[in-house]
């Protein structure tokens, strides 16, 4: 069950990361805050912290899978579970990206 | 005891009851996955007529074919038919069939929860096709968006059809789904460890893992809009504090993940049926699992892109268009890997390759133009109109349909014995293929031209008669080639026309049992070194069957199989299954009447039919275990493991973890629908929020430190070989104590009918309530279990099951409470 878990667990955590982003969105949009911090509003930069947690926390994730501690045995489930650990983390890049650069409540 | 012998002696064991009768009793996997199959072909054969009456009216300008109000129905239930009772179904019946076999092992891991799952598909099928029969079947498409489908604008019974019946067929996925996520982890050969397993093992691991999460926000939203027509409860209505765009974001939470669970299964009849047919292996094992494991989950994060038009803020529309482009990769992926394996094989051109060939084509084309719509200012142009229609019907004809009929005459020997006598198969390709790109490049076409979906009719002065009438004739073509195919497997059946034993010269292990397979299909479980047994050892049938590997001594007389690890495939515990039994259908027949009586607003009968349920249930419980000590099993080969009686983890411990990860979606969803209408909903607040009370705080805390230190207790006692009945009584106390904390909270809760807030509070509690009283029920049964000697220090699997649902249902209560006082705390 661990190795399925290794496999599943940066995929899964993508989907939790950008859907708690999107509902983060959909309430800072319900709440006006009004004021702004270096030139960003503070939505933006709420949804910006949200992306770099996001980031990070599958950076970790991904070194978790390339450790001898944390990792699977070497074989099928390490290659496999390496491979879906990539894909959480582009997926976090490629799909959260546009709290960068799109228009926030628009 | 030579192989005859054996043979002879495991058909006696394992056969269904003779003659017509013994369908009402079958619990083997054989009959059951054929019986899927064959029901699952029935209703595409319908769909298709329906698909054919759709093109009749649309062939010509100001058709009088079809009014309106028949045409709505029409089109409505292609889509459902196509979509939930043949797809599903049919993927369903293909991995029943096919995996015991190809993992190695003698059935599912519930054989009677498969039999109970067509049942349920039977009968909530059934009900569907009586709508119309009847001209009074669901007529508001097949995604029933409110406020269309409520009670103003749909005050007859056909919306009700399809909430009721729909929901009814999911039990089915959702029984299906549970059984082959732990048939592939722990039914399999020894040896088989999880980077040997087939490849189509995986995708259909994956699609059942999705099945568990994608369709419950379905479920919850047919419940939701039932209660609203049925109760008056207002999740949609917006002047109540409803919102209907709750129903899209729960539908196409479903919907969505939907379209992959109907492909990724087609792409394992690819995986599985290219590289035989290229005569090499799969190209990218690794990266293939990878690939759908990624597709899977990319796939619940494209929902919104099917509302793009519904005014959400850019950010949120450039979230859901970034994962849509995404989830193209992991495709490719895939796309690559089959064309590399074709690449480095030596690719022979066989019938089920043709079908290959016509699915890269159709699916290609349809992947491209899914990520012109996935692209929002070109979703905007075409959304609604024929060019969506055509985009889904390349993704769904040509991403399963054509796999499909590739794996159909891939398998067909294996379930008749037969070899194909008429070479039809190659003209219903070449009709299928030229109908089906005919059909829908024009639909296309006329679609970027401006005709919208679901249209009855249109006028000559709008230029669109001559693509109409040219997609009808190839729709006509396309049902020609698929009634051929039709024929020829009536055909394969009827001509005795004995096939060569694997024909394909396949290394994968369904091809090592007889054809057709027996119902026992091994007569001793192979020990598994690779991922193509077959080739490996081309003499391992024979050893098989001369019963050289394990549990091959049927002496005992007893269904035996083995569960093994979930990572190396070890041998783990010895499993004897049950026998045949008419139970699954009597328990779906009873569910079937629950379903009825809120179809025909018989109320009073619900609450019998659930209790008709529960019954059927424990007596379905009650079959199992042992009452006495059966220590470690020999299962050959000189290994010993314990029965499945005598373990911490039993079989329902894992089918309940399961059934609670598809339970826990389905409550997620409901909390995350009160968030939406919390924050978006635009008529909130309601008149007033709920404060929190210190006595159902204090009853509830009380009640779950008592079900929780109850029902350890009893654990711990049974297993130092002391009476557990003082830990389940004060368990059972504990439970009763969470009921009267929910029942109070409820009494203090606003009307359900006069705003969304107290219909979603209700849904709430009454949802904990359903949950004390299945968790009561089980501490019941456990007493009576008790007392009737089941239990020992050895044999504990049977407290096994109820930490799980007593910790589930602390946990939801804990939540329940939280999340409906949390509005009245932060006003």
């Amino acid at each position: 069950m661990r190795d399925l878990l290794r496999i599943l667990v940066s995929p899964f955590v993508w989907l939790a990361a950008f859907s708690a982003v999107y509902g983060l969105h959909g309430i800072l949009c319900e709440i006006d805050l009004g004021a702004t911090f270096a030139g960003a509003s503070w939505r933006r930069l709420s949804l910006a912290i949200a992306f770099s947690l996001a980031i990070l926390v599958q950076v970790v994730l991904l070194m978790m899978l390339h450790s001898d501690r944390f990792g699977a045995a070497p074989g099928f489930s390490r290659a496999v579970s390496r491979a879906s650990g990539w894909v959480g983390l582009v997926a976090v890049l490629w799909t959260l990206f546009p709290v960068l650069t799109t228009t926030t409540c628009g | 005891m030579n192989a005859l012998a054996r043979h002879r002696r495991l058909t006696a064991i394992w056969s269904s009851n003779p003659g017509w009768k013994g369908w009402f009793s079958t619990v083997n996997h054989n009959d059951l996955g054929l019986m899927f199959l064959v029901t699952a072909f029935f209703y595409f054969l319908i769909g298709g007529v329906l698909a054919m009456l759709i093109r009749a009216q649309l062939a010509t300008p100001r058709s009088a074919f079809a009014g309106p109000e028949i045409y709505g129905q029409l089109f409505t239930m292609h889509g459902v038919i196509m979509m939930f009772l043949f797809a599903i179904p049919a993927i369903e019946g293909l991995a029943i069939y096919l995996l015991p076999k190809m993992l190695g092992t003698r059935d599912m891991a519930y054989p009677r929860l498969t039999a109970y799952g067509y049942w349920c598909y039977f009968f909530g099928g059934a009900m569907l096709l009586v709508s119309l029969l009847f001209g009074i079947a669901p007529d508001s498409g097949w995604f029933m968006y409110p406020p269309l489908t409520g009670r103003i604008y749909s005050p007859g019974i056909n919306t009700d059809f399809w909430l009721i019946g729909i929901t009814f067929v999911e039990i089915s996925a959702i029984c299906a789904a549970v059984e082959l996520t732990v048939s592939i982890l722990r039914y399999r050969a020894p040896g088989m460890s999880l980077g040997r397993m087939p490849i189509f093992a995986w995708y259909i691991l994956v699609v059942a893992l999705m099945i568990l999460t994608g369709f419950p926000p379905l479920i919850l939203g047919s419940i939701l809009l039932e209660l609203e027509r049925a109760f008056g409860m207002p999740f949609f209505q917006v002047e109540l504090g409803g919102d209907s765009l709750l129903w899209q974001h729960l539908f196409w939470l479903f919907g969505h993940p939907e379209v992959y669970i109907i492909f990724l299964p087609a792409a394992g009849v690819i995986s599985t049926i290219l590289p035989v047919m290229s005569s090499t292996t799969l190209l990218g094992y690794r990266w293939v699992v990878a690939a759908t494991v990624a597709l899977a989950i990319l796939s619940f994060g494209l929902w919104v892109h099917h509302m793009f038009t519904t005014g959400i803020p850019h950010m949120g529309l450039a979230f859901f268009s970034a994962a849509s482009t995404l989830v193209a990769v992991p495709t490719a992926v895939q796309v690559f890997a089959w064309i590399g394996t074709m690449w480095k094989g030596t690719p022979r051109l066989l019938l089920p390759m043709l079908y290959i060939l016509g699915f890269f084509v159709t699916f290609v084309i349809g992947g491209l133009t899914g990520v012109m719509v996935a692209v929002v200012p070109f979703d905007w142009q075409v959304h609604d109109t024929a060019f969506v229609t055509a985009h889904l019907h390349y993704v769904l004809f040509g991403g399963f349909v054509f796999p499909l009929l590739a794996g159909l005459y891939y398998w067909l020997p294996l379930a008749t014995g037969r070899k194909r006598y008429f070479r039809l198969g190659q003209v219903a390709f070449a009709l299928i293929f030229v109908g089906f790109h005919v059909t829908f490049l024009a639909m296309h076409w006329v679609g970027l031209m401006g005709q919208r979906r679901r249209i009855s009719t249109y006028g000559p002065e709008d230029g669109w008669t001559a693509i109409n009438l040219i997609s009808s004739i190839g729709g006509f073509v396309l049902a020609f080639g698929l009634v051929i195919v039709l024929l020829e497997v009536v055909l394969n059946v009827i001509v005795r026309h004995r096939s060569l034993r694997n024909p394909w010269r396949s290394g994968t292990l369904e091809w090592a049992t007889t054809m057709p397979a027996p119902a026992y299909n091994f007569a001793s479980l192979p020990q598994v070194n690779s991922r193509e047994p077959l080739w490996d050892d081309p003499n391992l049938p024979t050893r098989i069957a001369r019963g050289e590997f394990y549990l091959g001594d049927p002496a005992n007389g007893q269904r035996e199989t083995l569960i093994v690890d979930i990572a190396t495939g070890t041998p783990q515990q010895h499993v004897v299954y049950p026998n045949n039994t008419r139970l699954p259908i009597c328990m779906a027949a009873v569910t079937g009447i629950f379903f009825l009586s809120i179809l025909l607003k018989v109320f009073w009968l619900a609450p019998f039919a659930m209790v008709g349920v529960a019954t059927l249930a424990m007596r379905w419980a009650w079959t199992l275990g042992s009452k006495k000590d059966l220590g470690d099993q020999p299962i050959g080969r000189g290994v010993l493991v314990p029965n499945i009686a005598e373990v911490d983890r039993p079989p329902g411990w894992w089918g309940s973890a399961f059934l609670l990860v598809a339970n826990a979606t389905l409550f997620g969803s409901l909390l995350f629908g009160y968030a939406f209408l919390w924050t978006i909903a635009p008529g909130w607040p309601p008149p007033f929020f709920v404060t929190p009370s210190a006595l159902v705080l204090i009853t509830a805390i009380i009640g779950m430190a008592a079900a929780v230190a109850g029902i350890g207790h009893a654990v711990s006692s049974n297993r130092r070989g002391a009476k557990p009945v003082a830990g389940l009584l004060i368990a059972l106390a504990g439970i009763a104590a969470l009921g009267v904390s929910l029942l109070a909270f409820l009494t203090m809760a606003p009307s359900p009918t006069s705003h969304a807030y107290g219909a979603t509070l209700w849904v709430l509690g009454s949802y904990g309530l359903v949950h004390v009283l299945v968790a009561a029920l089980m501490l019941v049964f456990l007493l009576l279990r008790q007392q009737a000697g089941y239990m020992s220090s050895q044999r504990r699997a049977e407290l096994a099951v109820a930490p799980l649902w007593i910790g589930y249902l602390c946990v939801t209560t804990a939540l329940i409470l939280f999340c409906a006082y949390l509005p009245g705390m932060v006003a």
